[in-house]
């Protein structure tokens, strides 16, 4: 009676998942400290997970059996789904036909955590995930300077950009389950940042330890241990605002972009225009209708080849309107959308998008299309709204590794409110003051996360 | 004659500064001590300020070198290789105290012509709070025409080492006093990076940078300035007055120094100020391999920025007079002589008069 009671009240949209590495129900007394509540555990049929994943159940936890490509799937399903009667994750590029195989025969809730070109998007699946990303952070070089010549900026490594898109297709729990580059020590303060990473785009990352942090943290050390508690805490930061999942993105610059023309590769426009701190508003091709673009004043067709009478109807209706249309170059495709081990960007590739990512960037200059942020070349950001336009958040992720100080919002528009939220501080109201572009405000500190909540 | 040279003319240079100007050291420990303060003992030390910049327009030339989202460990750019906002704040205070009609904070921002104040905004300065510290505070990015209408040619007097003359943003000619408000910190390039060559920066990208025009000025410069000056790859844009010798040296530690000697004599310092509070060594910035935090506490000024220099650069522990292959001038020659020879001040220690902390207290080897 306990575990369907347990299964009912706690929905896939809440399950904070992690990889865990242990079968040891002493390891759950880990948990104690940060509030995952989903356990990914890789199944081996000679590895006996019961013991384990009753324990798990018994502290309100669900276990779910992570299977990957190889002989006897069904099988090997069949059992894991015995032991997670939860659900069991299909990690890797599967066959299209096995996961519904799978589904069938076991009856249980299936994740495909697929490589990103194999994503079901928008096809209504309790859980989109994938199991590729980059490594979130700032690219730094020996004596702690960042990774850039005397005339370059900060490179941040994210998988935002393309988190911001894949949520463009109207689903609403997205997993990325990337794991730690191999063979890294990962010190604490990157977990915060993957977590984040994904965080700012409404999504969860899957947990994954490096084997020494992992190791390190079961045999006690102090400074693994400190590295998890702030893992917990930014955690549970995150989880008191379920709100901002459901929020949208704001601001007046929509890109319109298919997987085909790279939305769901990293690097490409998207993070670019991340990077220059301007709101966007990714919009899937085949989601382009006129209220996709409400508000917006700038639109980017990447990919204006083979486009619908209907897609095509929209953006004159945009452009009649008075908004402006930029189109990417003709014919461009990323050769690695239909790759399975492809998710950044060739060179060759950047270099095509180059003279429209120039256009972009003139075209915006020094325009507010929302928000303009100062002091930011460490962070990404992303403005949000609610639907009805009520409450409005400004998330800022910093990669630095270092708190950044004194970082200033110019806002488009009259707002009364900001209150600064953050984990491991109280919340703070901030002083508005007017600018040229509507309003002014000053944020003393930001470590990892900071939430700008306006009214 | 043209307009151009017109205003030329009226902007030429006259040397005053006395060549054994004395040098004020003030002693600071940190960012939060009452810089203005100390600041203050100094100018007085010097003669007061209000006989430099009562009912004048003063130009305060900041030292805002690179991206200013570039950070070395974390630190803000203040404590590291700006000049920090606490230190502007003080002597714009301080200008507007003794009567100074307007303040106007200057730097050819990299890579941009935008608002200097957003330039400011990203190195996480509070631009409302500098804005407030002196009755008439104003903001300018000379690293194209900025609010200007046209550039102001200014000639190197008795002819240039690199260059007759320079074209520049006005708010290097429309000013009645020109302050070079720098950072003490090591250079690759030029040994030392004190006032003079923080006036490097005085040259607009859009002529002189690596994407300027190749006739007219560039009025959105996004690059650096490595290729005209370091390297002479290429000229400034024609519109401005070329090289002298364009069969002279190419190499770097050749040309900047003797770009900073024409500079100081074209655009003459009546006030070096060099923040030595914290900052960096072992270079001028965070793409510099080896870079050392350091916290020499120090506030250094005088009338002459040349003398100036040569007691920063012995606060450092170096040889001021130190020729080309010694420290701090190893790959470069000595820009501090070379503005000497030109007759814009002394870098003899034994002529310059040091007030205020004794040099050999002030002394914090920058050399690892």
């Amino acid at each position: 009676m306990v575990l369907p009671l347990l299964l009912a009240l706690l929905a896939p949209a809440d399950w904070i998942p992690a990889r865990w590495p242990w079968i040891d129900s002493a390891s759950l007394d880990l948990l104690k400290e940060v509030p995952v509540n989903c356990l990914l555990l890789e199944w081996k049929p000679d590895r006996d997970h019961a013991a384990f994943a009753r324990a798990a159940c018994e502290r309100g936890l669900v276990t779910l059996g992570v299977l990957t490509p190889g002989p006897d799937l069904l099988a090997n399903a069949r059992s894991a789904a015995k032991v997670h009667p939860a659900g069991l994750v299909l990690e890797g590029d599967f066959a299209a036909d096995l996961a519904e195989a799978v589904r069938r025969e076991t009856g249980v809730l299936v994740i495909e955590m697929t490589p990103r070109y194999r994503m079901r998007l928008g096809q209504g699946q309790p859980v989109v995930a994938t199991n590729q990303g980059v490594w979130p952070g700032v690219q730094t070089e020996t004596g702690g300077a960042h990774k850039a010549g005397p005339t370059g900026g900060v490179w941040i490594d994210t998988n935002s950009g393309f988190l911001r898109a894949a949520r463009g297709w109207g689903d609403s729990v997205l997993w990325i389950g990337n794991r730690p580059p191999a063979g890294a020590v990962i010190p604490g303060a990157r977990y915060l940042q993957a977590i984040a990473d994904a965080a700012l785009a409404g999504a969860r990352w899957v947990l994954a330890l490096d084997d020494v942090f992992a190791q390190a943290l079961r045999t006690g050390d102090a400074t693994a241990r400190a590295g998890w508690q702030r893992v917990g805490r930014l955690l549970r930061f995150l989880e008191q605002h379920p709100e901002w999942r459901r929020l949208q993105p704001a601001g007046q610059l929509a890109i319109i972009q298919n997987a085909e023309a790279g939305a769901l590769l990293s690097g490409g426009i998207v993070d670019m225009i991340q990077v220059k701190h301007t709101p966007v508003r990714p919009v899937p091709r085949s989601r382009l209708r006129e209220e996709a673009l409400a508000g917006v004043k700038m639109a980017v067709n990447v990919d204006a080849a083979g486009m619908t009478d209907a897609e095509r109807a929209v953006l004159r209706a945009f452009t009649r309107g008075g908004g402006t249309l930029l189109t990417g170059p003709p014919g461009w495709k990323s050769e690695g959308v239909h790759r399975p081990d492809r998710i950044t960007l060739d060179k060759d590739e950047i270099d095509r998008l180059d003279q429209m990512w120039r256009e972009v960037n003139q075209l915006i200059g020094r325009r507010n299309l929302g928000a303009r942020l100062f002091n930011v070349s460490s962070m990404l950001s992303n403005l949000l709204t609610s639907p009805d336009g009520k409450q409005t958040v400004i998330h800022l992720v910093n990669y630095s590794g270092y708190p950044v100080e004194s970082v200033t919002i110019h806002l488009l528009g009259e707002y009364r409110r900001a209150r600064l939220l953050a984990p491991d501080a109280a919340e703070q109201n901030l002083e508005l003051y007017k600018t040229d572009e509507g309003t002014g405000l000053d944020i003393p500190q930001v470590g990892v996360w900071a939430t700008v909540s306006l009214e | 004659m043209t307009r151009r040279d017109l205003l030329a003319l009226a902007a030429a240079p006259v040397l005053q500064a006395a060549p054994d100007s004395p040098v004020a050291i003030g002693r600071c420990a940190s960012y939060q001590e009452d810089v203005a303060r100390v600041l203050a003992r100094m100018f007085d030390q010097l003669g007061g300020l209000p006989r430099l910049v009562r009912n004048r327009t003063v130009t305060i030339k900041l030292n805002l070198t690179g991206n200013p989202g570039m950070r070395f460990q974390g630190q803000p750019v203040g404590v590291t290789h700006f000049t920090h906002p606490k230190v502007v704040g003080a002597v714009v205070h301080l200008m507007g105290e003794a009567g100074a009609r307007r303040v106007r904070l200057v730097e050819s921002a990299w890579a941009t012509s935008g608002p200097l104040e957003e330039f400011m905004l990203d190195a996480g300065w509070n631009v409302r709070q500098l804005k407030s510290a002196a009755p008439v505070v104003e903001f300018e990015n000379t690293n194209a025409l900025g609010l200007g209408k046209r550039y102001v040619r200014l000639a190197v007097p008795g002819g240039g080492y690199l260059y007759p003359a320079y074209d520049l943003n006005h708010a290097y000619a429309d000013t009645d006093v020109f302050v070079s408000l720098a950072k003490l910190k090591d250079h690759e390039t030029c040994g030392v990076t004190l006032s003079l060559k923080n006036c490097f920066g005085n040259t607009p990208a859009s002529i002189y940078g690596d994407d300027a025009g190749e006739h007219e000025p560039n009025e959105n410069p996004t690059k650096g300035r490595l290729e005209v000056f370091h390297h002479g790859r290429r000229p400034p844009s024609k519109s401005a007055p070329q090289e002298l010798h364009p069969e002279s040296s190419r190499e770097p530690g050749y040309r900047v120094p003797r770009v900073v000697a024409d500079l100081a004599g074209a655009r003459p310092i009546d006030l070096a100020i060099i923040d030595g509070i914290e900052s960096v060594a072992g270079g001028e910035g965070p793409w510099i391999k080896g870079l050392r935090l350091v916290r020499p506490g120090l506030l250094i000024a005088g009338l002459n920025p040349v003398s100036t220099d040569a007691v920063a650069a012995a606060a450092m522990g170096y040889d001021p007079r130190a020729p080309r292959g010694a420290a701090p001038f190893t790959t470069c020659d000595n820009t501090l002589l070379l503005a000497e020879r030109k007759g814009i001040g002394s870098a003899d220690l034994t002529r310059i008069e040091v007030r205020g902390v004794p040099l050999a207290e002030a002394r914090f080897p920058f050399a690892g």
